[in-house]
């Protein structure tokens, strides 16, 4: 049998053509490993035969194929997209200048063949600005052509060039990639938050800047002649005798000033805000000459970061008080002998989550055999400290040694573990993935660094040294296809239980056991064979060269009837799997088929990959136990209520046909209310007799208390009320009901009967009353 | 991005401010009866119902009776130019939009010679309260027609009577697009004009209130009618603009319920000739304001104009050292 070569790959999925490759899809793999076969040392890197799963047939040289790499690391804000893939950029390019259509084919290919080009360039090590790597191939492919530079291809590939809207360092994936990764997002996230610190800092300095600025402008030293001079400036300067402005600003009134000190307060406050080292200075900052350099923010082990946090903290400190103080003057609210004590006894245990977000956060990179080993541990007390420390731990090598039971001491191994450790922490923003994942894990490594509490990052870098003629891409996908290590997600930020903040969907198919992927080859008589291939850790293990010695590969002739392959052997019964051995399909070099009988060693390795697996499925909500037993038992009691309606309705009289659930009652609508006027009741009809004021509808106009303004007073929100009676006339009263613009006085009748003329006043007041 | 610490000790310190707070040491000149010592009290309360400090509210008029208002608050003031009331308030807002900005401004200041920057205030929505005090006639110049006199008006300067009919301040300003709140008020019933400023001050964007005001000395018995006929007034109600109160609701039982968001009806309402419509016609705080849509990534301090007009310039510099080119020497 022969495994599909990808020059004779089935119709639609030419890999030579540059058909995409989507992380996971494993049936477009092949792979080379040429290495010798392993002895039994336990020796280190690619010591064992070639073998490749079959599944990683048909994928030859990536650098043929389009897929998610090499990564662009965008320059600047990228409008919130911090990476982006080569075939992405070149996507969007043709989108713009070349729709599909005749027209547009030639500009179309020459751009793919150009994008393969620098694919290829990259994947031999050359690193650049995208920009400067697509002016240098283009540059090449028209020297090829012989065309000059202002040639038709020239003037295609500039064409495509004017849609060009990003840039950045172009990176394949390697051993690099997660560090170069993660920090240029760490870097592109701080910087946004630097931004919004410096908007506020700047404003706040310039307030304060502004109250000095005025405060000076009325001292004396600002009323010189020469002050003004320069306050003025040159274009109107003999338009004015500066001397004699000097003189009559001089004899003015002084007037309030700033205390001594509160202008030191001020001064000390924008000393501190002008000097801050947890951002650069920005676009709109004062640049000072002696400005010390900016922290730096980015460290490779725990304890530097932990110490360095330390040491900054002070200053921290000292920071958070002066925005409060600053933000007090601006408002002319600070009150020396009330605030000064507050100031004084500010310690770090005040300092609120809030104010940390304020600034970067610590970014830690460990990584597997270039790090202390001890630092995995530290790095669990720093996040356990809840501090905004991140931290990524690269693992090269998930296997460890050739024990072929999962490793229990090797940093490797321990990291695979470290992070659903993590997960307990509660409080820690989790996220493991292969390397292979990064550009499609864009968003979770965003959420995760602007996460403001502590955040771990694992990656898989696929660059294990015993597996060298595996390409990292393909590694570390193979990494998460076979579970060995595979991609979740803990956010504690979205929500209040596990549901909301687990999640294992990334990864392939995540409700079986092992991700099923097609393969195609061709049978003896050259037929097409179509067969459902799970992908197993197995398979993974495989590619190690340290493993080969646990893998025969049988030839046709050896086969037997109770060979299986392994995702079948793993569910058989322990009683049962001693009746068969188990095998994987491999390919060798010249992509002829075989199968290749495995050791019990990596069955048992890959049962227990296969119970962590399913351990975290569970976390991630499906298959969860506690969910299906709660199922069974309501299946169980929902079947024997069924049944025993059912031994009832046996029993019984034939029933009456079941008349049919009654409609739900549809309420009618309820008619919208008319708006009535608020009726409220009546109140007690005031005496005609007394003398009343609505002073709710008084308009303050003044013409009652210009009449007698003790008579007529206003209230706190000055409409008028009778304040005393007794204080004016009867006459008085009248003139004022007459004068009143809105009619609210009431007379009622006069309390002095002597008053003159009080027929005349009564019947004045009678429309009143 | 205040720190809870920062808002805890800002609002140990907020003021206790009365009434009295607000009132300057200069009583107010207006004749005994003038409508603005009613539209002068409501917003004094508004300040202390609000506790606004005063040192952060500025008042901004322009010419005329109702432009000495700012002179009788105990806040700022800008007494301005005629017609250039809601400009100078404008400028006041770009360059401090922490302070609460009020303009008063009358019939003629406003709908006359103040008529375009009135249009471009609405549209700009900026964030301040435009109080348009409408007694139909040039007052503090002793009677002259106004854009707002009705037709027939004998004044100094129509001895024959106005010959035009008014102009509708609620119509032009629900026409001009951006426009974010217009209502109107009566200087008649103090509490239904407390309740529309409050409204008003409270809606971000260019709040416009026109508020009918009796000028005892020159238009005296203008609105005798609506003053003693409660019916001829229309009181738009609505949960989502004003409730009377049960003892108003007895005396203007003439009420229509009055979606604030429905601009159509608005438009109605505003033309209304017969009755006064009294409420809130219009709001819509989905607008945007002006000084939110300028505002920048960062403040133009000193260094950023600096930093900025040398890039500017290096872009042009020729640097002799480099024979010619355009940029700076290493």
């Amino acid at each position: 049998m022969t495994a599909t070569h990808p020059e004779t790959a089935h119709a639609g999925d030419n890999a030579r053509q540059g058909g995409e490759v989507r992380n996971g899809d494993m049936d477009q793999v092949a792979l080379d490993i040429a290495s010798p076969r392993m002895t039994d040392a336990d020796a280190g890197p690619a010591v064992g035969p070639a073998l490749r799963p079959a599944l990683f047939a048909r994928y030859g040289d990536l650098s043929k194929l389009r897929y998610d790499f090499p990564l662009v690391l965008v320059d600047g804000d990228g409008g919130g997209r911090f990476l982006q893939s080569l075939t992405s950029v070149v996507d969007g390019i043709l989108r713009e200048v070349a729709p599909p259509g005749a027209a547009a084919e030639s500009l179309r290919r020459q751009v793919l063949r150009l994008e393969s080009e620098i694919r290829a360039q990259v994947s031999r090590g050359e690193s650049d600005s995208l920009s400067l790597l697509w002016k240098r191939t283009a540059a090449d492919l028209i020297t090829e052509k012989g065309e000059s530079v202002f040639g038709p291809l020239a003037t295609k590939l500039d064409h495509a060039r004017e849609a060009l809207h990003v840039d950045g360092a172009v990176i394949d994936c390697d051993e690099d990639t997660p560090y170069r990764v993660l920090v240029h997002i760490w870097t592109a996230v701080q910087a946004s938050k630097a931004k919004a610190f410096r908007k506020k800092v700047d404003a706040l300095v310039m307030k304060l800047s502004d109250i000095l600025k005025a405060d000076f402008m009325k001292s004396d030293k600002a009323h010189t002649q020469e002050a003004l001079q320069s306050a003025v400036g040159t274009s109107f300067e003999s338009a004015f005798d500066f001397a004699a402005m000097s003189r009559v600003l001089s004899r003015g009134p002084s007037e309030d000033r700033l205390s001594e000190d509160r202008r030191r307060r001020i001064r000390a406050v924008l000393q501190v805000l002008q000097s801050q080292r947890f951002y650069g200075p920005g676009r709109a900052s004062e640049r000072r000459p002696d400005q010390p350099e900016p922290y730096s923010f980015v460290f490779d082990s725990c304890a530097a970061a932990l110490d360095a946090f330390r040491d900054r903290l002070p200053e921290m400190l000292d920071f958070v008080k002066v925005l409060t103080i600053a933000e007090l003057e601006i408002q002319n609210k600070y009150r020396t002998a009330l605030h000064d004590p507050v100031f004084a006894h500010f310690d770090e245990s005040d300092l609120s989550e809030d104010q940390l977000a304020l600034f970067p956060s610590y970014l830690v990179c460990l990584r597997d055999g270039r790090t202390d080993p001890a630092e995995t541990l530290r790095a669990f007390e720093t996040l356990a400290s809840g501090l905004p420390v991140k931290v990524l731990v690269q693992t090269d090598d998930i296997l460890g040694t050739t024990s072929p039971e999962p490793p229990r001491s090797s940093f490797g191994a321990g990291s695979a573990r470290l992070a659903a450790m993590a997960v307990g922490l509660n409080d820690t923003y989790v996220f493991q993935t292969a390397n292979a994942n990064l550009y499609r894990a864009h968003d979770r490594l965003v959420t995760g660094m602007r996460y403001e509490g502590p955040a771990l990052f694992t990656v898989y870098s696929g660059a294990t040294p015993s597996a060298a003629g595996v390409p990292p891409y393909l590694l570390s996908a193979a990494a998460t296809e076979s579970r060995a290590f595979p991609t979740f997600v803990y956010d504690p930020a979205v929500g209040p239980d596990l549901a909301t903040r687990f999640d294992i969907t990334d990864n392939p198919q995540a409700t079986v056991d092992w991700p099923v992927h097609d393969l195609f080859y061709e049978d003896e008589a050259l037929q097409r064979i179509d067969e459902k291939v799970p992908f197993t850790h197995v398979d993974f293990v495989a590619c190690d060269a340290r493993y080969a010695r646990y893998c025969e590969p049988a030839p046709r002739a050896n086969w037997r009837d109770d060979m299986i392959p392994a995702a079948d052997y793993l569910k058989l019964a322990p009683e049962r799997s001693l009746e068969h051995s188990a095998y994987i399909l491999t390919v060798d070099a010249g992509n002829a088929l075989s199968r290749t009988v495995v050791d019990d060693k990596l069955m048992n390795a890959a049962r227990h990959c296969a119970d962590a697996w399913r351990r975290l499925q569970e976390l991630g909500g499906v298959n969860n136990s506690y969910a299906n037993r709660l199922l069974a038992r309501e299946r169980v009691a929902w079947e024997e209520q069924k049944a025993q309606e059912l031994a009832e309705l046996h029993t019984a009289e034939p029933p009456a046909p079941e008349a049919a659930p009654p409609a739900e009652a549809v309420a009618p609508p309820i008619p919208a209310a008319a708006v009535e006027p608020a009726e409220a009741e009546e109140p007690e009809p005031a005496n005609p007799d007394e003398a009343w004021i609505e002073t709710a509808r008084c308009t303050t106009c003044d013409e009652c208390t210009q009449i007698n303004n003790r008579m007529f007073a206003y209230n706190e929100n000055k409409q008028a009320f009778i304040a005393d009676l007794g204080a004016g006339t009867y006459s008085q009263m009248v003139e004022a009901a007459e004068s009143c613009q809105v009619s609210i006085i009431h007379p009622g009748k006069p309390r002095d009967p002597s008053e003159p003329n009080l027929e005349d006043l009564i019947a004045r007041a009678g429309p009143f009353i | 991005m205040s720190a809870p610490l920062t808002q805890c000790l800002l609002r140990l310190l907020d003021g206790n401010y009365t009434l009295t707070d607000y009132q300057s040491d200069t009583l107010p000149r207006w004749c005994t009866g003038c409508g603005d010592n009613s539209i002068l009290t409501a917003v004094q309360r508004l300040c202390r119902d609000e506790q606004l400090p005063p040192e952060k509210t500025v008042f901004v008029s322009g010419i005329g009776c109702s432009s000495r208002l700012p002179h009788y608050m105990n806040a700022y003031g800008f007494h301005g130019l005629h017609g250039r009331a809601l400009p100078v308030a404008e400028g006041v807002k770009l360059r401090r939009p922490d302070l609460h900005v009020f303009v008063t401004t009358g019939d003629g200041d406003c709908c006359s010679i103040g008529a375009a920057h009135w249009i471009h205030a609405i549209r700009y929505n900026m964030d301040m309260t435009v109080l348009l005090h409408d007694n139909e006639v040039y007052g503090l110049t002793k009677m002259q027609a106004s854009p707002t006199s009705p037709r027939g008006l004998k004044s100094n300067t129509t001895p024959r009577g106005a010959l035009l009919d008014p102009l509708n301040p609620l119509t032009v300003t629900l026409g001009v697009a951006n426009v974010s709140f217009v209502a109107q008020a009566v200087d008649w019933i103090p509490e239904v004009l407390f309740d529309i400023i409050t409204q008003a001050y409270r809606h971000k964007g260019c709040s416009f209130v026109r508020v009918l005001q009796r000028c005892p000395e020159f238009m005296d018995h203008r609105f005798d009618p609506w003053v003693q006929d409660p019916s001829k007034m229309r009181v738009l109600a609505h949960a989502d603009g004003i409730q009377l109160k049960p003892d108003l609701s007895r005396i203007y039982r003439n009420q229509e319920t009055h979606d604030p968001s429905d601009l159509h009806r608005a438009r109605e309402v505003a033309s209304l000739t017969e009755e006064i419509p009294v409420g809130v016609l219009y709001r819509n705080s989905a607008v945007p304001c002006y000084e939110d849509l300028r505002e920048g990534e960062r403040p133009n301090t000193p260094g950023l104009i600096r930093t900025v007009l040398n890039e500017e310039f290096d872009k042009f510099t020729i640097w002799p050292e480099d024979g010619g080119g355009t940029a700076p020497p290493e």
